[in-house]
């Protein structure tokens, strides 16, 4: 169970402390997928940084409790132990890490903090051959740069692969449509939809309805001026991807 | 006995980082060794393997002057190692010469680990002929003032030269690579691929330079240095210029220098990775691409496991 409860966060601009998230609440039970879309702008990206911990946000008020446990008192790589995952909008490109470095120092560093026996050499490889498999995923992939001249669509699939090696609670998808094409957002889709499970949570933030033809979330929010404005079922997606967000600017403005 | 005034200055441009004078303060008037010279001759058409027992230890309080010859007659092959140590403060003057005949292929790795109250000069000139190849790599972790001066000269067509390195510093080293690659025939490739790490109030300096010659046409030159800061005293002095004569040539620049990326260091804490271990990863990273330009995979593996140490001494 994730609990996001009245969530406020700014930035620094260069004319001060600029407040881009401004009350938020927000839950999402175990096993369910709740959707947040908005216009640009509307604090989409802000929200998934500030629950990763990353250090240019400032939260100024609220909670935020998986299973009862405060995120924001905790560094980002003690909230990915916890069982957070963000999966990227833009997948960061690190030239010189080659991916299978990268996931064995990963999934030992979680398995570390949870309090779990570190994966041997083979134990891991098995795990990542198999993972990839169901992905779709090219052992050519494994030598390469960490991102490093991935298409889109490798990127995004590339961070729903580290999603099932993780094995987190709850996981935010950060415009995860952004950059595929159908083919792609498909494969995506179904990696995501096989991780899918009562005891697994998702936020699904995004611009389009698109992506929610794929993965189909229980519920629907609207985010405008900083806040969740709206909230409903499923209907909801398709009716803002008829009328647009005119509505909910001028309401938050 | 060597004099002082004797000595290039930093108002001479292309010493203007380098203070030899101040760093040897008594040093200089010390008496110097005769000249150390070994010689490295390989016949033509001849493979000479690896070569790899030179060595050269500083002695405390000594001015020496170690030479070292490579000449690689037409066609021949070798790989050679030289690594220099050392204890206290001394001065090695070094002179290096690199002479690789049409079509020979030389490796050249050197490992600078001199004592860190140290100077070290090292004037290197290379001249290679036509489909000569060279690649060379250095790695510089000790001295107090070192200085890394290599003129190349292509003199042929089809040479490639790559000269790369990695300068990690820290305290108040002050390490300086200058380089000067005169491209002086046609159809050439040479490469110049530095990086730097620098802690505490160390300084570095790359002077690097690509001088294509009017008949130099299709010359490929490239030369990229990048440096990572991890303390605000820490300085670095980057001075890459082309200077091209020709015009039908492909050359490029680029140099970087600041802290460790926010964005790869961000994501990699998202998927568990400890701050520390975040940035040793991207340390290493950064360190291993020049490396691994060497071809010699037991050379390649010493010298990622040296900077590695060096890497976990200055993060913990």
């Amino acid at each position: 169970m994730i609990d996001i409860k009245d969530l406020h966060a700014s930035i620094e601009t260069d004319q001060g402390a600029k407040e881009i998230i401004k009350g938020l609440s927000l839950s999402i039970p175990d096993g369910e997928v709740h959707a947040i879309m908005g216009p640009n702008g509307a604090g989409k990206s802000t929200l998934s940084y500030v629950l990763a911990g990353r250090d240019d946000y400032n939260v100024t008020s609220g909670q935020v409790l998986l299973d009862g446990l405060d995120l924001l008192d905790m560094e980002p790589e003690e909230r990915a132990a916890a069982g957070l995952f963000l999966a990227f909008q833009y997948p960061v490109e690190i030239p010189g890490v080659n991916m299978s470095t990268f996931l064995k120092t990963s999934i030992n560093a979680i398995r570390k903090q949870r309090g779990q026996e570190e994966l041997d050499a083979l134990g891991m490889l098995k795990l990542i051959k198999r993972k990839c498999k169901a992905l779709g995923i090219s052992e050519d992939m494994m030598k390469r740069g960490v991102n490093v001249g991935f298409s889109g669509g490798e990127k995004k699939r590339n961070e729903v692969l580290q999603m099932a090696m993780l094995e987190p609670k709850f996981c935010v998808l950060d415009e995860t449509d952004s950059g595929l094409d159908i083919d792609a957002l498909k494969v995506v889709a179904d990696g995501v939809n096989a991780l899918r499970s009562p005891d697994r949570s998702f936020l699904v933030i995004t611009h389009y309805q698109r992506l929610l033809d794929y993965i189909k979330p229980d519920v629907v929010h609207v985010l405008a001026g900083g806040k969740i404005v709206k909230t409903g079922g499923p209907e909801l997606a398709l009716e803002l991807e008829e009328k647009g967000y005119a509505e909910f600017l001028e309401s938050a403005a | 006995m060597i004099d002082v005034h004797d000595l290039p200055t930093p108002k001479v441009e292309a010493w203007k980082y380098t203070n030899l004078s101040r760093a040897l303060g008594n040093l200089a008037q010390v008496k110097s060794d005769a000249p150390d010279e070994r010689v490295i001759h390989i016949k033509r058409g001849q493979n000479g393997g690896r070569i790899e027992d030179i060595l050269w230890i500083g002695v405390d309080g000594a001015h020496q002057q170690p030479r070292l010859r490579i000449i690689l007659e037409e066609g021949a092959q070798a790989t050679v190692v030289e690594r220099h140590t050392g204890q206290g403060a001394y001065w090695k003057n070094m002179s290096t010469e690199i002479v690789l005949g049409a079509s020979a292929r030389l490796d050249h790795v050197r490992v600078q680990e001199d004592s860190i109250e140290a100077v070290q000069t090292n004037m290197v000139h290379i001249t290679m002929e036509k489909d000569a190849y060279l690649n060379s790599f250095s790695l510089n972790l000790g001295g107090k003032m070192t200085r890394h001066d290599i003129h190349a000269v292509l003199n042929g067509s089809n040479i490639e030269c790559a000269l790369n390195g990695v300068n990690v510093l820290k305290d108040k080293q002050h390490g300086d690579t200058t380089i000067i690659v005169e491209h002086a025939a046609p159809h050439c490739i040479s490469n110049q691929f530095y990086r730097t790490i620098l802690d505490d109030a160390a300084r570095g300096v790359f002077q690097g330079k690509v001088h294509v010659h009017r008949e130099a046409q299709k010359t490929d030159g490239y030369q990229l240095a990048n440096t990572i800061l991890l303390s605000p005293k820490a300085e670095m002095d980057t001075k890459p210029e082309l200077e091209i004569y020709a015009d039908d040539v492909k050359c490029s620049h680029g140099t970087t220098t600041g802290a460790l990326d926010d964005e790869p260091l961000f994501y990699l804490r998202s998927r568990g990775l400890s701050a520390a271990q975040a940035r040793m990863l991207l340390m290493q990273a950064f360190v291993d691409e020049p490396i691994e330009k060497i071809a010699d995979e037991a050379l390649r593996m010493e010298m990622m496991e040296k900077a590695e140490l060096w890497l976990k001494e200055q993060l913990t």
